[in-house]
C-alpha cells in the first residue's frame, strides 16, 4: 500500500479484474491466486485458454504453476534479487520504454545503477532460478504490450515487503506497462474490504481518501468538518500497537478481528494484553481475543446490514441487508454510534448512506460516489470518482502517472531477517487455503469447507520428512524461537526441500505462535512469509484416517500414504 | 490447438490398463497429465473399455439375430457367464458371431455355448486364423479392387501418381466420379481438393475403418485381402495433400485386418516405398458412432466419440483442428486403379452410377459374402452373385440399419445412391441383408431400434431420447397395446429425430420403424408372432 | 461500412464476433436455449435454438452459427415451431413432471420453455428410469439424474471456466450421465466445490442440498437480495435468496446464487466460500447479547445500555489516566466502509488519537 502510494501515487490495483481475460502476459508473483482469489484465478485461466502467457513466481509450486508456461521456483524472500535481475536484463538489452520513462517518471538513473550488479547469473545464485529463465521472462514481459503483474501477501508480508513493491514498480515504470487496459501493477486484496477500510481512513497516517494526518490542510479541513481539535502526529501502525500492548497501549477497541489468532508472535502479544487495562470488542462470534475483553458487543454479519465494501479494483459496491441479526445483535455502525454518544459525542447518523455522504464530502477521490449512485448502476463505481457526473475509473494512470511523475526507487536484495540455522534448519512460510478464511470462524462452521479441510496441517518435502522419520499424515511438532504447535504433516509436492508451509486458519495449531513479528520498516507489516523452524515427529504420532484430507492436489504421490 | 501426443494415447493406455477398473483412470491420468474425470468420461463411452467385466459379447446385429444370436445370449446368461449383447461385429456372413475378449468367433452354435460348462473361456466358434476370409467373387484383374486377386507391393500406382502430380491425380478422381463408399456418397475429388486448398498445415489423412453398420463387412474383407490397395491409396492421398501422418482407425474387433495392414506396411517398407509417410494404426474400443467422421476424429484425439457440429467440416477443421481428409476403406482402395487406368475407365465400370461397388450380402441367401459388382446392380443381381435366395423373399435392407426395410417388390431397383434415396432409403455402405417370409419383420425392426438405442452417443436429445422412445413404442405394440397408445407419436418423433439430430445416426435412426410401417403396415398391432 | 444480415426479413447490423443467437436476442427475438452460456464454447447440443438459414438444408443451432454478412436467418416459422414442440415433448417424456420442479432449486428453465412453446405433455413417459448414482457425502451439491438433460453446461463449466474437470459426461446414449472419476464423492476428487455446476444447470438436476433438506419456500418465492461477498477482496456480487417467512420472521438465507454472467467483477462465478460457506449466519455460536466481564472475571450477559456505559467509561478512564495515545483502535477490513469511517472518527474526533489501524493494512 505505502509502496505503491510512493511510486505511483495510489495504493490499489491499477487495473480492473475483467481486463485480465484480455491480457497477453500475466506475471503472478507471491499470489496463490487459485486459493486466495479463486475468481481472479478464473479470469487468469480464461486468459490462458485464450493464449496468454502465464508466468508464476512462487517458492511453492502452487496450483497456478501447473497451468503456467514458465514457473519460477525462487527461494523464499529473494524476490528483490529476481526482480532486479529482470530489470537488469530489460535495461541491458534495450527493452525499456524510453519515451515513457522521460515523460512520466523520475530517478530512473538510480535504478539503472542499482540493478547493474544484478546479472541474471547473480540472480540465479541468490534465487535459485536459472539465469536463462530470468532472461526469458524479462524479455517476454518487456516486449508484450498487455502485460500485467499480480501480487499479494507473498510480496508484502516480508521485512522487506516495501522493497519488493518498489522493485515491481520499477519494472512497470521502465517498460511503460501502465495506464491502459490489461496491464499495470495489481495487488490483490486479501479481505473483502481492505481497500475500503484504507480508503475510509482506518490508518494511523491517513484521513479518509489518503489525506495525511500531518498535512496541515487536511488537519484543518477535518477540524472544521468535525468541529474538534485534531492531533498532527501520526499514530502507531497495527504491528506497533500490538508490540506496545500493555506498555504504551493500555486500552483497546477492537472491531471484527481476532488479533490473537491473526497477529504474529502471539505469545508476546498475549503477555502484553494481560497488562492492558481495558478492552472493548465487537464481533459476531466469541474468538480467542475475547479472553482479554472486558466488554463484548454482539454484531451483525454482512447479510444483516447495509453499507459498502470496496474491492481490490477500487469498485465501491453495496452490501444489503437480507435477514435480521440474531437476538439483540446490532450492526457495527449502530454500535459505534451508540458507543460514541455514550462517550460524549453527539452523532445522529440514521443510515450508512448518510455516513458515506459525510465521508465522500471531504475526500475528493470519492466525492462522486453515493449509495444511490451505486444502486443505480449495475457495476458499482470505481474510484477515483470526483463528481456526480463521473463514471469512475476503470484503470489508473491513463495519460500520466497520478503522482505526476512515477517514482523509481532503487532497492537492493536484503536477506530475510531470520534465516535457517543448525537448530532451526527449515524455512517456514504461512498462507491461506481455498477452503478457509482467516481465523476460519465462519468456514469451520460450515460442513463442506470443514469436510474438505477439517484440521491443521504442515506441508513438507519428502526428503526432509524422511530425514526426520516422519510419515505422511502423522502428527508432528513444529517449533520456532517463539513457540510450538502440533499438527498433521502432508508430504507435499508443492514445497521445496528445506521449506515448510502452514495455513494460518486453525486455532488448535496457531501458525502465528511461530511467526516472526519483525515488521517492514515502512508499513509495519510482519514477516509472515519467512521464519526459521524445526519439525519432529510428535510423541503420539497417529496417522490420519481421513481419505481426503486435506486436498488431493498437495500430496506427493511418491510419498505413499 | 496443437497435436497432443499424450491425449492421443488415452484410450490405448486405458485398454492397456485393462479397461476402466477402479483406479485405472487415476493411473492413466497421472501417466498422461489428462484430468482423471476426463479419462473416466472418455473410457466410459466405449463399451470395450467401460465394461471390462463382460468377457463375452453376443452379436445381435440383424443377420446374427436372424441366425439365433439372442438364443446364444440367453444360453450364456443362463450359464452365468459374464455376457452381454453387442452391436454388429461385421461378421454377418458367418452369423451368428460373438466376441470373446477381443477375438471374434463366428458360426457359433448353441452347442458351442452349452458345452462350455459355464466357463466363458471355453466357448468356441468355427476355427479362424488371423487371415480369416469370407466369400468373394473370383479373381478378375479387370476389377478395380478385385478381392479375389493377390496383393502387390510394387507401388506402381504411387509411382505414377508422383510422376503425373497431384493435380492430375485429383483430376482423374474427379473424372472417375468416385463417391464416398462409407455411406454418404460424397464426391471424393471435392474432399481431396478441399483439403489441398487449405493454408493451415499440417494436413492429415485418416482412414475410416470403423466398419460397424449391421450387415456390412466389406471393409473387413478388403483389408484382409487387399491391404496393398488401401495403403497405396492412402499414400497417394498423403502425397497429393502434402500430408506426412496417416491415421488408420480400425474398430477394436478387427484383429485380422490390423495384422494384415501391419504386414502390408512392412512389405511396402521393405520395398523402400512411401518413405516420409507415417502410418499410425489406432484401435477403436466398441462404439459404432465412431464411424461418423467427426466422432472418429474425437476418438483419435482420445475423447468421447461424440460427433462435432458441421460446419466446420473436417477438410478445414479436422484432426487437432487441422485440415483432414477422411475416407472410407473402399473409397481409398479404388484410388490406385483410378490412377493407373484413368478416371473414365473407372466411371464406365458402373451400371447406373460410376465404378464398381463392394456389396456385402447376408441373411437368407445361399452364399453370403462380399461381391464387387457394377454400382447400380439390383438386389436380384447381388443375390445371384451370392448363389441365390433361400426361401421366399419378404424384405431386404439395402444398406445397413440406416437404410430401413424395403419390400420384395423393390428387388429390381438399382442399388445406387440416387435411386434408393428417391424412395426414402439409402445405399449407405451397401450391406445388404435379405429376409425371407420366415422372418417376423417386427422383431427385426426391434433389433435395428435396439442397435441405434445402444449406439446413440447421447449428445443430443432427439437421438438419445428418440431412439429409446421408438423402441419402447414398438415394445408396447408387441405387447398388443392399441396402436394410438403405442405408435401414436412415432411419425412426429421420427420427423424430429431427422430434423433435430446433430449427426446422421439420429437423423436416420427412425427409418427401420417408419419404413416397416410404410411397407408392412399389416405386421403391426396385434399379438406377437411366435 | 457495418455488416448486416437478414433476420426474419429485416436487414440488421452485425456486432463483430457475435453468434446468430446473440444477434437475434439483441434484436428482441425469443429463441429458447438450454446448453448455451456466454462463458462456454458453443456446442449446439440441446437443439432448442435451431433456426433456418436460407440455402442450408438442415436447421442450424443459432448458438454455434456465426452471424455472417449476407445470410438470411428465420427464427420462427411452422417448421421451427413444429421442431420445438416435438423436441420439448421428447424432453418431457424423459424428465420429471412440472409439478415436481417447484422446490428450492432454481426454477427449471426446461419446463418453463416447454410450456412457452406449448409442447405436448401427453406423450407416454419413458419406461426406463435414468440411472441415479449413490448419494455423495459432500454436503453441498446433489445430482438428480431424473432432471438432467445432459446439456453438459456443468461439465463444460468445470473444464473451461474452473479448469478443474472434476465431473464429466460418462456412459453413452440413453445411459449417459454426469459422473466423477470412478463415481467417487466430489470430496474425493479435484472438485473445489465452487458450485458452478449448480449455477449453470438449467433444470435443477445439479442443485444445492441444504435448502432442499430445510424444506424452505420454493425458489420462485425466495426474495433475491443483491449484495457483496464478505470473504476475499474480489468483491463478488451475489444474491442472498431469502425466505422471509422462516425463523420467526427474522428470515433465512436459503441459498446464495450468483448473478448472470456479465455482472462484474465475478461474471456470474463464485467460489466455494462465497456460494456455500454461509451457514455461519445462523450458527448457534453467534453472539446475541452484550457481554461484560464480572467480578469473578467471567463474561456475563447484560443489557445494551449497561454494556455501552461500561465500555465508554472504561475507554475514557484509560484516556484520562494515560492520555489519548494510550488507546489503540483496531478497525476491520471485514466491516463496511462506513463502519471503518466511524471507527477512525471515534478514535480521532472523540478520543483525539491517530492510533487507528486495521487488520490487513498491507
Amino acid at each position: 500500500m505505502a509502496g505503491l502510494v510512493t511510486t505511483f501515487g495510489a495504493g490499489a490495483m491499477t487495473n480492473s479484474i475483467d481486463e485480465i481475460r484480455d491480457a497477453e502476459f500475466l506475471f503472478v508473483i507471491g499470489s496463490n491466486t487459485s486459493e486466495a482469489h479463486p475468481i481472479i484465478a478464473m479470469e487468469m485461466k480464461r486468459a490462458v485458454h485464450r493464449g496468454a502467457t502465464l508466468v508464476v513466481a512462487d517458492p511453492r509450486a502452487i496450483w497456478m504453476s501447473t497451468l503456467a508456461d514458465i514457473y519460477l521456483a525462487l527461494h523464499p524472500g529473494t524476490d528483490v534479487a529476481l526482480l532486479n535481475a529482470m530489470a537488469h536484463v530489460i535495461i541491458n538489452e534495450g527493452l525499456t520504454d524510453q519515451a515513457f520513462i522521460e515523460k512520466n517518471t523520475e530517478h530512473f538513473e538510480s535504478v539503472r545503477e542499482a540493478v547493474a550488479e544484478y546479472t541474471p547469473e547473480k540472480g540465479e545464485e541468490i534465487t535459485g532460478v536459472p539465469a536463462e529463465q530470468i532472461r526469458k521472462v524479462a524479455r517476454a514481459y518487456a516486449t508484450t504490450k498487455k502485460a500485467g503483474i499480480y501480487y499479494t501477501l507473498g510480496i508484502t508480508e516480508h521485512s522487506h515487503g516495501t522493497d519488493n513493491v518498489y522493485a515491481l514498480s520499477n519494472l512497470v515504470l521502465m517498460t511503460g506497462h501502465l495506464g491502459y487496459a490489461s496491464a499495470g501493477l495489481n495487488p490483490l486484496r486479501g479481505q473483502n474490504n481492505v481497500q475500503g477500510a484504507n480508503d475510509a481512513g482506518a490508518s494511523p497516517v491517513f484521513y479518509p481518501g489518503y489525506q495525511r494526518v500531518d498535512d496541515p490542510a487536511a488537519q484543518a479541513k477535518y477540524q472544521e468538518s468535525w468541529g474538534v481539535t485534531l492531533s498532527d502526529r501520526p499514530g502507531y501502525n497495527l504491528n506497533e500497537l500490538m508490540k506496545k500492548a500493555g506498555t504504551e497501549i493500555k486500552g483497546f477497541f477492537i472491531m471484527g478481528e481476532d488479533v490473537v489468532l491473526s497477529e504474529p508472535n502471539v505469545s508476546r502479544l498475549e503477555a502484553g494484553l494481560n497488562n492492558v487495562d481495558f478492552v472493548v470488542m465487537q464481533d459476531i462470534f466469541l474468538n480467542e481475543t475475547a479472553r482479554f475483553a472486558d466488554v463484548i458487543f454482539p454484531a451483525a454479519c454482512f447479510a444483516e446490514k447495509d453499507g459498502v465494501f470496496t474491492n481490490s479494483e477500487r469498485r465501491v459496491q453495496l452490501v444489503r441487508k437480507g435477514v435480521e441479526p440474531p437476538g439483540q445483535a446490532r450492526a457495527d455502525w449502530e454500535i459505534l454510534v451508540s458507543l460514541a454518544n455514550a462517550c460524549g459525542a453527539d452523532w445522529k447518523y440514521e443510515s450508512p448512506a448518510e455516513i458515506y455522504d459525510e465521508m465522500a464530502k471531504d475526500a475528493p477521490q470519492f466525492a462522486g460516489i453515493s449509495h444511490d449512485r451505486i444502486a443505480s448502476r449495475a457495476l458499482g463505481l470505481q474510484w477515483p470518482c470526483q463528481d456526480a457526473e463521473s463514471d469512475g475509473t476503470r484503470f489508473l494512470h491513463e495519460g500520466g502517472v497520478l503522482r505526476g511523475k512515477g517514482q523509481f526507487q532503487a532497492v537492493h536484495y536484503r536477506p530475510s531477517l531470520e534465516l535457517p540455522t543448525e537448530e532451526f534448519p527449515l524455512i517456514m512460510s504461512t498462507g491461506r487455503t481455498l477452503y478457509h478464511y482467516n481465523a476460519a470462524t465462519q468456514t469451520r462452521r460450515d460442513p463442506g469447507t470443514d469436510a474438505k479441510q477439517p484440521e491443521a496441517f504442515v506441508e513438507m518435502h519428502r526428503f526432509d520428512a524422511r530425514q526426520r522419520g516422519v510419515a505422511d499424515g502423522e502428527m508432528v511438532r513444529v517449533w520456532t524461537r517463539r513457540g510450538e504447535v502440533e499438527c498433521r504433516v502432508i508430504i507435499s509436492k508443492q514445497v521445496k526441500k528445506g521449506c515448510i508451509w502452514m495455513p494460518l486458519h486453525f486455532a488448535e495449531a496457531r501458525a502465528n505462535l511461530l511467526t516472526n513479528d519483525v515488521g517492514d520498516s515502512i508499513t509495519g507489516t510482519a514477516e509472515f512469509k519467512v521464519c526459521a523452524a524445526q519439525i519432529a515427529r510428535a510423541e503420539a504420532a497417529t496417522k490420519s484416517e481421513s481419505k481426503h484430507f486435506p486436498g488431493s492436489f498437495y500430496r506427493d504421490p511418491a510419498a505413499g500414504s | 490447438m496443437a497435436a497432443n501426443d499424450k491425449r492421443e494415447q488415452l484410450l490405448g493406455a486405458l485398454h492397456k490398463a485393462g479397461g476402466l477398473t477402479p483406479g485405472a483412470a487415476a493411473k492413466v491420468s497421472a501417466e498422461l497429465g489428462v484430468p482423471e474425470a476426463q479419462v473416466y468420461g472418455a473410457g466410459s463411452f466405449y463399451h470395450l473399455l467401460g465394461d471390462s467385466e463382460t468377457k463375452l459379447r453376443v452379436c445381435t446385429g440383424l443377420s446374427c439375430a436372424m441366425r439365433g444370436g439372442r438364443k446364444l445370449l440367453a444360453l450364456a446368461q443362463d450359464a452365468d457367464m459374464p455376457v452381454a449383447e453387442c452391436s454388429c461385429l461385421a461378421a454377418c456372413d458367418r452369423a451368428p458371431a460373438l466376441l470373446k475378449d477381443r477375438s471374434v468367433l463366428v458360426d457359433v452354435t448353441q452347442e458351442n455355448v452349452k458345452s462350455a460348462g459355464g466357463d466363458w473361456r471355453n466357448v468356441q466358434g468355427a476355427e479362424l486364423a488371423d487371415d480369416w476370409n469370407g466369400r468373394v467373387g473370383s479373381n478378375n484383374s479387370e476389377l478395380p479392387m478385385n478381392l479375389g486377386g493377390t496383393p502387390s507391393f510394387s507401388g506402381e500406382a504411387f509411382a505414377k501418381a508422383q510422376s503425373i502430380g497431384a493435380d492430375e491425380v485429383i483430376a482423374a478422381i474427379d473424372e472417375s466420379g468416385l463417391q464416398g463408399r462409407g455411406g454418404a456418397g460424397f464426391p471424393a475429388a471435392i474432399k481431396w481438393g478441399g483439403v489441398r486448398a487449405q493454408e493451415a498445415k499440417p494436413h492429415y489423412v485418416v482412414l475410416n475403418a470403423d466398419e460397424g453398420e449391421p450387415g456390412t463387412f466389406k471393409d473387413r474383407e478388403l483389408m484382409l485381402r487387399r491391404p496393398d490397395l488401401v495403403l497405396e491409396g492412402l499414400a497417394i492421398a498423403a502425397f497429393c495433400l502434402g500430408a506426412q501422418d496417416v491415421y488408420l482407425y480400425l474398430r477394436g474387433e478387427f484383429t485380422g485386418p490390423w495384422i494384415a495392414l501391419e504386414k502390408a506396411i512392412a512389405s511396402f517398407s521393405e520395398n523402400k516405398l512411401f518413405e516420409g509417410v507415417s502410418f499410425h494404426l489406432h484401435s477403436g474400443h466398441g462404439a459404432y458412432i465412431c464411424g461418423e467422421e467427426t466422432a472418429l476424429l474425437e476418438a483419435l484425439e482420445g475423447k468421447r466419440g461424440m460427433p462435432r457440429l458441421k460446419p466446420p467440416f473436417p477438410h478445414e477443421n479436422g484432426l487437432w483442428g487441422k485440415p483432414t481428409l477422411i475416407q472410407n476403406v473402399e473409397t481409398i482402395a479404388c484410388v490406385p486403379a483410378i490412377v493407373l487406368q484413368g478416371g473414365a475407365w473407372f466411371k464406365a465400370m458402373g451400371a447406373t452410377e460410376p465404378g464398381t461397388k463392394l456389396y456385402s450380402i447376408s441373411g437368407d441367401v445361399k452364399e453370403p459374402g462380399t461381391y464387387e459388382l457394377p454400382l447400380g446392380s439390383t438386389l436380384d443381381d447381388v443375390a445371384a452373385a451370392a448363389g441365390g435366395y433361400v426361401g421366399e423373399l419378404l424384405a431386404f435392407s439395402p444398406g445397413g440399419a440406416s437404410s430401413g426395410f424395403l419390400p420384395a417388390s423393390e428387388r429390381k431397383r438399382a442399388l445406387d445412391f440416387a435411386a434408393l434415396s428417391k424412395i426414402g432409403s439409402m445405399l449407405g455402405s451397401a450391406g445388404v441383408v435379405v429376409m425371407n417370409t420366415e422372418s417376423d419383420i417386427r422383431e427385426l425392426v426391434r433389433e435395428q431400434l435396439i442397435f441405434f438405442e445402444n449406439e446413440s452417443c447421447g449428445q443430443c436429445a432427439p437421438c438419445r431420447i428418440g431412439t429409446r422412445y421408438l423402441r419402447e413404442a414398438l415394445d408396447r405394440d408387441l405387447q398388443g397395446k392399441p396402436s394410438e397408445q403405442s405408435l401414436g407419436e412415432v411419425a412426429e418423433v421420427a420427423w424430429e429425430m431427422n430434423e433435430g439430430s446433430i449427426c446422421g445416426l439420429g437423423q436416420a435412426a427412425a427409418l427401420p420403424l417408419t419404413s416397416a410401417l410404410q411397407h408392412f403396415p399389416g405386421a403391426f398391432g396385434g399379438e406377437k408372432r411366435k | 461500412m457495418s455488416k448486416t444480415l437478414k433476420l426474419n426479413g429485416d436487414e440488421v447490423e452485425i456486432v463483430a464476433g457475435e453468434s446468430v443467437l446473440e444477434l437475434a436476442r439483441r434484436m428482441g427475438q425469443e429463441i429458447p436455449s438450454l446448453c448455451h452460456d456466454p462463458r462456454l464454447k458453443a456446442v449446439g447440443a440441446c437443439r432448442t435454438c435451431l433456426v433456418e438459414v436460407e440455402g442450408v438444408r438442415r436447421l442450424v443451432p443459432s448458438c454455434a452459427t456465426k452471424a455472417e454478412e449476407g445470410i438470411a436467418v428465420t427464427t420462427a416459422n411452422a417448421r421451427i415451431e413444429r421442431h420445438q414442440k416435438a423436441l420439448f415433448a421428447l424432453y418431457m417424456t424423459d424428465n420429471v413432471d412440472a409439478s415436481e420442479t417447484d422446490d428450492s432449486s432454481d426454477p427449471s428453465e426446461l419446463h418453463a420453455l416447454a410450456e412457452r412453446v406449448k409442447a405436448p405433455t401427453t406423450w407416454p413417459r419413458m419406461q426406463h428410469k435414468r440411472f441415479q448414482r449413490a448419494d455423495d457425502r459432500n454436503p453441498y451439491i446433489e445430482y438428480r439424474a431424473d432432471r438432467c438433460i445432459l446439456c453438459a453446461r456443468c461439465t463444460r463449466y468445470c473444464e473451461e471456466v474452473e479448469s478443474v474437470s472434476a465431473i464429466t459426461l460418462a456412459g453413452r446414449g440413453a445411459e449417459t450421465t454426469i459422473a466423477t472419476a470412478d463415481a467417487r464423492s466430489l470430496l474425493d476428487t479435484t472438485c473445489e466445490l465452487c458450485g458452478g455446476c449448480v449455477d449453470v444447470c438449467p433444470t435443477g438436476a445439479m442443485t444445492e442440498k441444504k435448502p432442499l433438506a430445510l424444506k424452505l419456500l420454493p425458489a420462485r418465492k425466495l426474495e433475491k437480495v443483491r449484495t457483496t461477498c464478505n470473504y476475499c477482496g474480489v468483491g463478488c456480487q451475489m444474491d442472498l435468496n431469502v425466505d422471509r417467512t422462516a425463523n420467526n420472521g427474522r428470515g433465512v438465507v436459503a441459498k446464495i446464487t450468483s448473478p448472470d454472467a456479465g455482472v462484474l467483477p465475478n461474471d456470474g462465478n463464485l467460489c466455494v466460500k462465497g456460494r456455500f460457506a454461509y451457514q455461519f449466519i445462523d450458527h448457534k455460536d453467534r453472539l446475541t447479547k452484550p457481554l461484560v466481564r464480572n467480578q469473578e472475571g467471567l463474561l456475563e450477559e447484560t443489557s445494551w445500555d449497561n454494556a455501552l456505559q461500561i465500555a465508554a467509561e472504561g475507554l475514557k478512564k484509560v484516556a484520562k489516566r494515560h492520555g489519548p495515545d494510550s488507546l489503540g483502535f483496531v478497525s476491520s477490513s471485514r466491516c463496511t466502509g462506513e463502519e471503518n469511517y466511524l471507527v477512525q472518527k471515534l478514535s480521532r474526533a472523540v478520543f483525539g488519537t491517530h492510533n487507528v489501524h486495521q487488520c490487513a493494512a498491507t
